[in-house]
């Protein structure tokens, strides 16, 4: 330590109450004490105030103002004894303040308080520079990881400016960490678009690399396999054959034909998509094909049919949408997903990804986003030139004599639109069928119910549309009669649903907004 | 619906127009059952002009089969249209009603 006093006995007093426990240096004017430290910093500055030339006060100001000093304890050492002169000590950032004369047990106590206060200050700052470091390594390698994952995605749009027939808009809004989404998109073929997201399990560089492997492995079996179940059930194999760090990854991977309109798909641990209707009609596509990939080796993936009729949007997202959170850890949810697609009439896809993102934040209202957001949507267009699409609506009273109202309506629909005699009464027969079973067991007694039907018609497809109000029925979950009895055997129920089942080209039923909702589908080139 | 009632070589022979569905299968089945109750034993559906035909039609064909099998009467179903035929393979009953391409050779087989 250094004491500084202009009386040599007093700095003999001092050196005789510390020597031998600690080395004291001496110095006998400002000047020289400032050159000392500026040397070889002490632990510990022991200050007279009353000085000649440059006082202990401006002494002590020169070494707080210099960062390489400021932070060595100064203890003010003087006969001025006044409260004003402790006060203006302390205020300079002295550490302690003792009068003469000194007692010597006094200054030993405060001068070893001091140093260890000195000692572990040095600790604390050595561990923050330590915090610090990894702290910016961690920070860097996190932008290491978002750089990966962002120069992995497609973010160029409009995607296909010379495809008139579709549109796509994608975003990832990716969280402070890492969260490992993705989405992809890309034609196979001519006509076939393959449309990713996915949502890997980790964070950081890992989750990112994860990503990469995962994107780039669907796009080249993509390539040369237009099923989704068998792109996803390969790319399973081999993420799942090899994975150490056990990373597992959501995915939703469909191929949709812009040119008939078929959308196939297959969802492994995904968040079930929305088709958007260009009636305003809202399906969740919530069928479910397997596991999440990385889990279980040599799985067998399904897939499943619906078809995108002209207007019609497809919505694929990540749970950083439905699990954001606002203030109070409140989720944004499924139900407020589904209020901004049904209500939002967006006239391209990029204003319903957009609305849709901005629902979220003005949700969240400023809560730190934990997860990745990744929102994708993809439209096939009308056709302003040729339009190819009929469509119609009718509301009948839930009375089994309504349904001649409805063959006529289907009779005239048909006629226009020159659609083969065979597939109107295949129709025929599903409605007779259906009508008949939502009116005998769908409502409760006495109310007055109606039920609606809508005809949507393209070059390809005929599409019925049977909704009701009653209570939630899954009619094609009935049991499959037995069509092998005898004559005297033969129960005549569940023949109606089978003869729709097989009559039909696809049937689907789907729980919508309080109403059930059957879409009966004719294909108009291969009947 | 209409069905149009005729009776040729013992055979009475009901030729069904339009739809046989949950609308019309009711009156199907009174004028069927009328016949029965009559004692006619020897039936002829002819579905020549008949557009198509639903489960409650296939009902009644069901029911007024159990009927002349316990009356020891006979049933035939003759001139589907390839919907209808479509309908009676997918039901089975195809398999297990007695059919023929149209109405001379059913009336032959009796």
């Amino acid at each position: 330590m250094l004491a500084v006093d202009d009386t040599p006995e007093n700095l003999d007093v001092v050196k005789g109450i510390l020597t031998p426990e600690y080395v004291v240096k001496v110095a006998i004017n400002g000047p020289m004490a400032l050159k000392i430290v500026e040397k070889q910093p002490p632990d510990l500055i022991l200050l007279d105030i009353m000085m000649p030339g440059m006082n202990g006060y401006e002494v002590c100001s020169r070494l707080k103002s210099n960062p390489e000093t400021s932070e060595i304890p100064v203890i003010f050492l003087t006969a001025m004894d006044q409260t004003s002169d402790e006060a203006s000590g302390f205020e300079l950032g002295a550490a302690d303040y003792i009068t003469k004369p000194v007692n010597p047990p006094i200054l030993e106590a405060r001068v070893k308080t001091h140093l260890a206060l000195k000692v572990s200050m040095d600790e604390l700052n050595k561990a923050y520079g330590i915090i610090k470091v990894q702290k910016d390594r961690m920070e860097d390698e996190l932008n290491v990881g978002r750089d990966i994952q962002m120069s992995m995605l497609p973010l160029e749009f409009p995607a296909f400016p010379d495809r008139d027939e579709l549109s796509v808009h994608a975003l990832l809004k990716p969280a402070r960490e890492v969260g490992g989404d993705f989405y992809d998109f890309f034609f196979v073929n001519e006509d076939e678009i393959c449309l990713v997201v996915g949502d890997v399990s980790g964070k950081g560089v890992p989750a990112a690399l994860f990503m990469a492997v995962t994107k780039t492995m669907i796009k080249t079996r993509a390539m040369d396999d237009r099923s989704p179940a068998s792109i996803i059930t390969r790319v399973n194999d081999e993420m799942s054959a090899d994975n150490p760090s056990c990373m597992f990854v959501t995915l939703f991977v469909a191929i949709c034909n812009v040119r008939t309109g078929e959308f196939r798909f297959t969802n492994a641990g995904h968040n079930p998509p929305y088709m958007k209707r260009a009636s305003g009609a809202l399906e969740c596509l919530d069928q479910r094909h397997g596991p999440i990939i990385g889990a279980v080796e040599e799985l067998a993936y399904k897939e499943s049919k619906t078809t995108m009729l002209s207007g019609d949007t497809v919505f694929i997202f990540t749970d950083g949408v439905t699990e954001a959170m606002d203030t109070d850890s409140q989720l944004y949810s499924e139900h407020r997903l589904e209020n901004i697609l049904g209500m939002t009439k967006c006239s391209t896809v990029e204003n319903l990804v957009n609305e849709t993102l901005a629902s979220v934040e003005s949700f969240a209202d400023g809560a730190e986003q934990a997860d990745d957001i990744t929102i994708l949507a993809f439209c096939l267009n009308e056709d302003p030139e040729q339009s190819t699409r009929h469509q119609t609506q009718l509301v009948i009273d839930a009375e089994l004599s309504e349904i001649e109202k409805v063959n006529q309506e289907l009779d005239a629909f048909a006629k226009e639109l020159e659609v083969p005699g065979s597939i109107i009464k295949k129709l025929k027969i599903a409605i007779d069928e259906l009508v008949t079973n939502i009116i005998s067991y769908g409502f409760d007694e006495g109310d007055d119910h109606s039920i609606e039907l809508s005809f949507i018609c393209s070059d390809e497809q005929l599409v019925v549309e049977i909704i009701d109000e009653g209570v939630p029925f899954n009619v094609f979950d009935a049991a499959k009669p037995d069509t092998t009895l005898s004559i005297e055997e033969r129960e005549i129920g569940g023949l109606g649903v089978l003869l729709v089942n097989e009559l039909i080209d696809e049937v689907a039923y789907q729980r919508r907004n309080n109403t059930n909702v059957v879409r009966l589908t004719m294909n108009l080139r291969n009947n | 619906m209409e069905i149009a009632v005729r009776e040729a070589s013992g055979v009475n022979i009901l030729k069904f127009s339009g739809s046989l569905d949950t609308n019309t299968s009711q009156v199907a089945e009174i004028e069927v059952n009328n016949l029965l109750a009559a004692g006619h034993d020897k039936v002829l559906f002819n579905f020549e002009e008949l557009d198509y035909i639903s489960s409650s039609g296939l009902r009644v064909l069901l029911a007024t089969a159990k009927k002349l099998k316990v009356s020891g009467g006979l049933m035939k179903v003759c001139s589907l249209n390839a919907v209808v035929q479509e309908v009676f393979d997918i039901s089975g009953f195809a398999g297990i009603l007695s059919l023929a391409s149209n109405e001379e050779e059913a009336l032959a087989s009796f």
